[in-house]
């Protein structure tokens, strides 16, 4: 079978029908319509495409139709040896926009399992593939999991060419550009490179393509599948990919230099390289007023905190360090943990990993039943296990507080990553206390520090400390004061306005 | 070949010389000078800032990091002689640094829990940062060090306001011109910590304004020591100070604000515990690296799982002693200190004086 679809087209159309027939055997949704044409209907041509993937009236009026009632008219002889029937067809015939030679059956099946149709005529070693994809396919909607109050409100479909087309309308320079190439030994799938060519590194852009070009699986279905093959370090629980559904927010980042990649049959762009405070911003910090950008910045980096350590700080405060907390709030905290019969730690255990189901359940639930799973989990079972004498009061705020500042992250991988790492700290917390806290940060510390997206430290610009860059990330430089972009090694232009331009 | 900024270097020198001098410079000056301990302090920053000076003419005039300085100025021979003895300086500064934080927190914090979980995991953190090379610590401690740093001074500035108690910091010398001169000597040795620049230089992305750490570092330690000594002299006199082994420590413990903020050295003993991190990491590098000078190995990164034995046994045998800890403070790390990081770069600057300075061609880079 893969001896045949390598084969070249023959001239002959039953030989190429036959080979056709032998590569979509079993195949119920693949048409193949016959059809004659030319001034005696001497010519024989033959219509390949899959039902369900193709615009059908378009095939007929624009391509059928054309070729059998307009030849005649149009063209030259086209049963003369000397006519080229495939370039007078292409040229002057089949109204179609996009229509282009095909040269051998392996590129005939994957432009007809695309959702073009390819035109094969008897006599030419040479077919011709015209776009006609049309599918029924979700329509834009606004994005499910990344919400915001200011800003545009349009989020990725599954279909490739429309979550292009939404880049393309944000960005009409001609130094956009789209790169395609197909993944998937088997599913063929249609992934594109985007970029600005006069701002993105071209290192980048090259190590981007050499890192996708050297995929070799069976299908890829999601841009998750891509994901890990571009990742420096696989080992670890941070991502070093950040990913959206919002065009607007991936054309913010093409402006920054970075690369955005996208999968045919995933509404979710990736976007490289990136940093681990990068993961805290959201794209409307840069619709709203900077001042109150910035506040809400500082709270979600606060939050950062308070969602990775809080737990860990209070089991360990109470377990081991009782001295720091004034004695009259000790003594309420001592009061309501009466009669619990598990240590700190293990009451926090118990309703983080309580919170966590609540939350996964909450997730996974069809939207009707979620906030309904949320609110008995939430009251009911908290309350009950309260009054039981299960759980303790202060535990149940601290979990709940928790719970609140780890939704306040922007991207869910690095929520994640972040809800993973509290259960470290709880366990040493429990064991070691606040010294245990300390050394595990900073072998976290460590590792972070450790890891690179593309080359690109994951800490900066914290660490290397770059004092321009710092100015936009823990709060929001305001729009007047952006002359630079976010330095990037081997970046074209750095400069995003010059300084005349300020009023 | 790893680069590394200025700001980074700022930290790592930071972290050589500042967590440990904040816990004994101050107790051990007090101690020679009483109430003039804040005033021998600040004095010794004049020879302090010449011996930084010395150290630059040094960078200048030299191609190879520390100790192939050595090498490249008293010849091939003596200079690994020399180089050899720095090397045991550096492992016995590391093990000295772990074992000073864990007889604090085995006298003061947590007397029942075992030193070796402390050695442990300070040697944990430490080997892992070494093992991922010098880029990443220098990363780490630019987060780290720098909030070590304010968190350090705000506690001090805390502390200064429990108990303004002025007089004690007068009459200005007390003591004999001896020891208060003892203090300054002290003081100026200690600050020697700063040597590691003579390595560090060699890494940074831009040795012209290498300076500039340099003064930057000197300046914070002068602030941050001289406020702890007022503090101390200020909050307990100088006979009750004399009395206490960690002075700095109590200060930190002594902080009571609004009848609400209490007991906080837990926190101070959780930024201790950054700091010294940092110090055994710098230390420990340097004593790797300089391993790899001398046998002229390849890299210095996988000297770190051995020398952690060595490291953890050595710091388990002295860490237990808390009487012989102090013994070293008082008595023998000034004369190891004065010998290596003063007497021994001063010989090398009377060689340089003789010599011509380099073109940046000649400059090599460090090979790992």
């Amino acid at each position: 079978m893969r001896t045949v679809a390598a084969q070249p087209l023959s001239e002959k159309l039953d030989d190429n029908a036959a080979n056709l027939h032998l590569l979509l055997e079993h195949c119920s949704d693949a048409v193949f319509k016959e059809f004659t044409f030319g001034p005696q209907r001497q010519n024989r041509g033959l219509a390949i495409f899959f039902d369900g993937l193709v615009d059908k009236a378009e095939i007929e009026l624009h391509l059928i139709k054309s070729l059998v009632s307009e030849l005649k008219e149009n063209c030259d002889d086209p049963g003369s040896k000397h006519t080229d029937i495939i370039k007078q067809i292409k040229d002057g015939v089949v109204s179609i926009a996009e229509i282009k030679p095909v040269e051998n059956l392996g590129d005939v099946c994957h432009h007809i399992g695309s959702g073009d149709t390819v035109l094969l005529i008897d006599g030419s070693s040479r077919g011709l593939v015209a776009g006609t994809r049309s599918w029924k396919g979700r329509s834009v909607e606004s994005p499910e999991n990344e919400v915001v109050v200011r800003g545009p409100k349009e989020a990725f479909t599954e279909t490739i060419r429309f979550n292009t087309a939404m880049l393309r309308r944000r960005i009409k320079s001609t130094n956009f550009k789209i790169e395609s190439l197909v993944l998937g030994r088997i599913t063929k799938t249609d992934v594109v490179i985007c970029y600005i060519d006069s701002i993105a590194s071209m290192e980048l852009v090259a190590e981007v393509k050499k890192r996708l070009s050297k995929i070799d699986i069976d299908g890829v279905l999601d841009t998750g599948y891509l994901e890990e093959f571009l990742e420096d370090n696989h080992y670890t629980i941070f991502p070093q990919v950040e990913y959206t559904e919002k065009p607007d927010r991936v054309c913010g980042h093409l402006l920054e230099g970075q690369v955005c990649i996208m999968v045919d049959g995933s509404p979710i762009a990736l976007i490289v390289p990136t940093t681990f405070p990068r993961f805290w911003i959201s794209s409307e910090d840069y619709y709203e007023r900077y001042i109150p950008s910035s506040l809400i910045r500082i709270l979600r980096f606060s939050s950062l905190f308070i969602a990775l350590l809080l737990p860990s700080l209070f089991v360990a405060t109470i377990t081991y360090h009782q001295e720091m907390i004034p004695p009259p709030l000790y003594q309420t905290i001592a009061a309501t943990r009466e009669g619990v019969p598990f240590p700190a730690f293990v009451e926090a255990l118990i309703l983080e990993i309580t919170f966590e189901l609540l939350r996964e359940a909450g997730v996974r639930l069809p939207h009707a039943i979620g906030p309904a799973i949320s609110i008995v989990g939430a009251l009911i079972i908290g309350d009950a296990a309260v009054k039981a004498g299960l759980v303790s009061t202060p535990m149940v705020v601290v979990i709940a507080f928790t719970g609140i500042a780890s939704f306040i992250v922007p991207s869910y991988n690095a929520g994640i990553a972040i809800r993973i790492a509290r259960f470290g700290f709880l366990f040493v917390a429990g064991f070691m206390g606040l010294f245990g806290i300390m050394i595990t940060f900073l072998l976290l510390l460590i590792h972070m520090a450790s890891l690179r997206s593309f080359g690109l430290s994951y800490l900066s610009p914290i660490a290397p400390f770059n004092k321009r860059e710092m100015t936009d990330i823990l709060v929001r430089r305001p729009w007047y004061l952006t002359i630079f972009r976010p330095a990037m090694k081997g970046m074209e232009n750095e400069i995003r306005q010059t300084k005349k331009d300020l009023a | 070949m790893n680069q590394i900024s200025n700001m980074q270097i700022f930290c790592l020198l930071s972290a050589s010389l500042v967590p440990l001098a904040y816990l004994y410079v101050p107790m051990v000056t007090v101690h020679y000078a009483n109430n003039g301990a804040w005033l021998a302090f600040l004095l010794s920053i004049l020879p302090t800032s010449l011996l930084v000076y010395l150290y630059m003419y040094i960078i200048k005039k030299s191609t190879q990091p520390f100790p192939s300085i050595l090498n490249e100025h008293f010849g091939k021979i003596l200079g690994k002689v020399i180089g050899f003895l720095y090397v045991l300086v550096f492992f016995f500064t590391t093990v000295f640094s772990i074992t000073y934080f864990t007889a604090l927190i085995s006298s003061s914090i947590v007397p029942d829990t075992p030193l070796s979980i402390y050695i442990g995991a300070v040697l944990l953190v430490s080997y892992s940062a070494l093992k991922s090379g010098m880029e990443n610590v220098a990363r780490v401690l630019e987060i780290v060090m720098i909030f070590s740093l304010i968190t350090g001074l705000f506690l001090v500035l805390l502390s200064l306001g429990q108990s303004a108690n002025i007089s004690e910091l007068l009459p200005i010398i007390e003591t004999s011109y001896w020891d208060f001169g003892s203090a300054m000597l002290y003081s100026f040795s200690i600050s020697g910590e700063l040597i590691a620049i003579l390595t560090l230089a060699f890494f940074s992305n831009d040795r012209t304004r290498i300076g500039r750490p340099l003064i930057w570092v000197l300046t914070v330690y002068a602030i941050l020591i001289t406020l702890t000594i007022v503090a101390i002299l200020m909050d307990f006199g100088p006979e009750y100070s004399n009395h206490i082994a960690f002075p700095s420590f109590k200060l930190v413990r002594s902080i009571k604000i609004s009848d609400f903020i209490q007991n906080i050295d837990i926190i101070f003993i959780s930024v201790l515990i950054i700091g010294i991190f940092a110090s055994v990491c710098v230390k420990w590098f340097l004593a790797c690296f300089s391993v790899q000078q001398i046998f002229n190995l390849r890299d210095y990164r996988f000297l770190a799982a051995p020398t952690s034995v060595i490291i953890g046994i050595a710091a388990l045998m002295t860490g237990k002693n808390i009487v012989a800890i102090q013994i070293i403070v008082h008595q023998v790390l000034p004369y190891v200190y004065g010998v290596f990081y003063v007497l021994i770069p001063i010989l090398v600057w009377l060689v340089l004086v003789f010599k011509p300075t380099p073109t940046q061609n000649q400059v090599k880079a460090p090979t790992s």
